[in-house]
């Protein structure tokens, strides 16, 4: 096979067995790779109803098509699991270069089952595949854990581990590869700490190959040229990363802050890119066989939040900053550097802390139950140390490791977590922007932007301008990205190269990679297939039609000032739509005819 | 009436706002006036033949103008105006 | 004058998309271990640097290559490895004092930067220019003039 390296491995911890076996070419031409060809092979091995924390949940790292050829920013991979956050098909996307080693090592996908008796580490070097004692490392933050492995299996191996908050089942916890980068949402790496699991680390010597390289080539050129010459993908995002859109979000009253409560923060400027890039940033960074280089290389001198790491994307430094009604950069950009090194979730650790701050200011959750910790609005120092004891388990960290849906439960609010499916929401306020709230409240793993981002017709005018306030057309665009993004996803392709290229160029890298005949329209075909395939598997999990909503705020509360207000989602009335546009019955289940269309009946 | 700038149009200016009293009557008087005083660095990203470029983003008061009336977008004294190069993220 | 690469860790972003054209212009395959640049990347720092063949005036390899089939070449500047009279006794692995020459298990060959043939790829599909293919008499001018321009607005600013 070209593109794919057709082989799976198999690791099952329980009986210490290891093996491969071939990919099916026929499931990889419908399902891609990635995120799809891990959620097939999770609908067809594991039982939906499975707790996700057991030893039946199986854990996958899947590599796309295109992972490991020079594709423009399409170096990615995908963990895919049971999530425990959400209770749904989780499929979390990191970059970085492990995606493409394990390429390289010869395997598309690795699917890891069962628990070890005592923390082990996985050693793949090509054919050799090891379990090791890793009870030496158990404890041990992210940079450190990667440090060490790199010292005891080679140098230029590649990493993906957990930190301590994975080890402890933190259900916000991460899978962080290459030091920085993370596969971060719905609590992938929580089933990791449940396997006993703390790294897999993959040296590959072998080759990626693809079916035509001439027109491969060429492909890559016409591709690589759009995304460079896009006003957008070329230079914006290398000078300023994604937290540019701070102060847009600002700007059009659509930047939640206080949990929600707002969706405009006077200060805001303070904690977005151009700041960033004035004082933190010492370079852009890029993943593996990227063009754009969003990644932020950066620095904090301040002894009070000394560090350096990466980030803070726009999420990270909304999370930290507006949502908890903080504008101290310094203070947000140490906090993404305690989620990178214990392994968290920066956007449900942003979104737990702000539910807490709500709770707090409330009077519902008290210093007692804080061990003294004013964890009010606007406290940089607590937002700090409460990222710290998440990582570390201690304090009221415990309680938010578990995500703001279950800790607004706990003191009887649940109403006060702004979540989907569980999942806390990212940085654009469903109310102000109409479309990203259909895809929030449709989510296959509930709270989530990048799988159906309509911001960027909606705010940003890319391809072209949209009305957010409106809600007319909104179902079928937001079907659109959904479909698209679901099929580029599970190529290995990165969601940024769409600020440049679409369904066509895709279609034509995939044709010319793989040998296999793709069409604009089969290539987004193959994402909705994936969309639905998770939407299945969602329904047999025990999810439903109720569950497509948005907390009772975005719908119950109009935003009270700002160039949004008086505006409220309106979900409820998009909603009967985009069910038709999918193709489902009134309670949000694929008719029988959908799955046909499909070729998944 | 407040403009505001952002991103590369900080770089281009030289500035992050700036007050203008009194107002021109609308965006595009704005936009022209703009345009020639801070050059082609600025005027690249805002019009195009005289015409919105459609890369810019515009607001009046936290609304883009393209979902107002445009160039023909009426300013007065205690308006907002915020301009954005292209951009993006996520 | 002659044409030189030159490395520009600042700008390097630690992509290795350099890699992957070497690679796929010399084994028609993407196999970064086969490339002829290799990036290091430090994780805690955020910094990265490529490395390849510098091309030495009084190189090592050619100096120990027994079938003098790597010599200089004085016209281009280049030092060009001729793989038919390559006896793969690895001396200029062993010489190199930049690890810029490898011997590759997969294809039993030395892996040495030939600059395909004055056209690097690797420089091409650089996203950040922080590998340039320049005149190697005129190679620093730009990196002067930046700092220059730094003083200039330094002094400007007083």
């Amino acid at each position: 096979m070209h593109g794919w390296t057709g082989k799976i491995l198999r690791v099952d911890l329980t009986s210490g067995t290891v093996r491969t076996e071939a990919l099916n070419p026929a499931t990889a031409r419908a399902f891609i790779g990635a995120r799809g060809l891990g959620t097939k092979i999770m609908y067809d091995e594991v039982d939906p109803t499975v707790d996700p924390l057991s030893p039946a949940n199986k854990l996958i790292f899947a590599a796309g098509p295109l992972t490991g050829t020079f594709a423009p920013s399409m170096g990615r991979f995908d963990v895919v699991t049971k999530g425990p956050l959400t209770g749904a098909i989780a499929a979390s996307n990191s970059g970085g270069a492990w995606g493409p080693e394990l390429k390289y090592a010869g395997y598309d996908l690795l699917i890891v089952e069962g628990r070890a008796a005592k923390p082990v580490y996985l050693w793949i070097e090509d054919d050799a595949v090891a379990i090791r004692d890793a009870a030496h490392l158990w404890g041990k933050d992210v940079p450190e854990t990667t440090e060490r492995l790199n010292e005891e299996t080679a140098a230029d191996a590649k990493v993906a581990c957990i930190g301590p908050a994975g080890e402890r089942m933190a259900l916000i916890a991460s899978i962080m590869n290459d030091m920085q980068r993370a596969a971060g949402r719905s609590g992938v790496g929580a089933v990791m700490g449940s396997k006993n699991l703390k790294a897999v680390v993959v040296r590959g010597t072998g080759a990626v190959t693809v079916a035509d390289r001439e027109a491969f080539v060429g492909a890559v050129t016409r591709a690589a040229t759009k995304i460079k010459e896009h006003p957008v993908g070329g230079t914006g995002l290398r000078l300023y990363g994604t937290n540019v859109l701070v102060n847009i979000l600002n700007s059009v009253g659509g930047l939640p802050t206080g949990n929600f409560q707002e969706a405009r923060f006077e200060t805001a400027d303070k904690v977005g890119g151009e700041s960033l890039a004035a004082h933190q940033l010492q370079r852009p960074k890029g993943c593996f066989a990227c063009i754009i280089s969003c990644g932020r290389a950066t620095k904090v001198t301040n002894p009070k939040y000394k560090g350096r790491g990466e980030g803070p994307e726009y999420e990270t430094a909304w999370g930290f900053g507006p949502d908890c009604r903080i504008d101290d950069l310094d203070a947000v950009t140490k906090a993404n550097y305690l989620c990178n090194e214990y392994g968290m979730d920066t956007i449900s650790m942003g979104g737990t802390i702000a539910c807490a701050m709500e709770l707090f200011s409330r009077g519902l959750l008290t210093r007692e139950d804080t061990a003294g910790l004013e964890l009010d609005f606007g406290n940089a120092e607590a937002m700090v140390e409460a990222v710290r004891l998440t990582g570390t388990g201690e304090g009221v960290g415990v309680l938010l490791a578990e995500g703001s849906y279950r800790l607004a439960s706990r003191f009887g609010h649940p109403e006060l977590s702004m979540t989907v499916k569980k999942q806390e929401m990212p940085a654009y306020d469903p109310r102000a922007v109409q479309g990203i709230g259909l895809n929030y409240a449709t989510n296959n793993r509930g709270g989530c932007h990048v799988r159906g981002y309509t911001i960027s017709p909606e705010i940003l005018g890319v391809p072209v301008k949209a009305d957010k306030d409106a809600i007319d057309g909104k179902p079928e665009l937001v079907v659109l990205f959904q479909n698209l993004t679901a099929a580029l996803d599970s190529t290995g392709g990165c969601l940024f190269t769409t600020f440049g290229i679409g369904a066509d160029e895709f279609a034509e890298l995939m044709t010319t990679a793989t040998g296999v005949p793709y069409t604009a329209d089969r290539f987004i075909r193959a994402g909705e297939r994936i969309w639905n395939l998770e939407r299945l598997w969602n329904l047999k999990a025990g999810l439903s039609a109720v569950d497509d909503t948005l907390p009772p705020r975005m719908t119950g509360e109009p935003i009270p000032a700002g160039p949004s207000k008086g505006a409220v989602s309106r979900v409820p009335e998009m909603m009967p739509l985009y069910y038709a546009v999918r193709g489902w019955d009134g309670e949000g289940v694929p008719t029988r005819e959908t799955l046909d269309v499909l070729e998944l009946a | 009436m407040q403009i505001h700038y952002f991103a590369l149009l900080r770089t281009a200016t030289r500035r992050s706002r700036e007050n203008r009293d009194p107002p021109p009557p609308t965006v595009g008087h704005l936009l022209r006036d703009l345009a020639a005083e801070y050059g082609p660095e600025f005027a690249r990203w805002v019009l195009r033949d005289g015409a919105l470029s459609n890369l810019a983003i515009i607001l009046v008061d936290g609304r883009d103008v393209r979902g107002l009336q445009g160039l023909d977008t009426p300013l007065t004294a205690d308006c907002e105006v915020s301009i954005f190069p292209p951009l993006a993220g996520g | 004058m002659g044409m030189m690469l030159m490395i520009h860790p600042d700008r390097c972003t630690g992509c290795r998309n350099c890699e992957l054209a070497c690679v796929m212009e010399h084994e028609g395959a993407f196999r970064p271990k086969a490339s002829r640049v290799h990036v290091y990347t430090w994780e805690r720092e955020g910094f990265s640097v490529p490395m390849m063949c510098q091309q030495c005036k009084d190189a090592a390899c050619t100096t120990v290559c027994m079938p003098k089939a790597m010599t200089r070449n004085r016209e281009t500047g280049q030092v060009e490895l001729d793989q038919s009279l390559c006896i793969g006794c690895k001396m200029c692995v062993q010489a190199c004092p930049f690890g810029c020459v490898a011997w590759d298990l997969a294809t039993a060959k030395i892996l040495k930067c030939d600059t395909c043939g004055g056209d690097p790829s690797c420089a091409e599909i650089c996203p950040t220019a922080a590998l340039e293919w320049v005149e190697d008499t005129l190679s620093t001018r730009t990196r002067k003039q930046t700092f220059a321009a730094k003083l200039k607005n330094a002094f400007a600013e007083v």
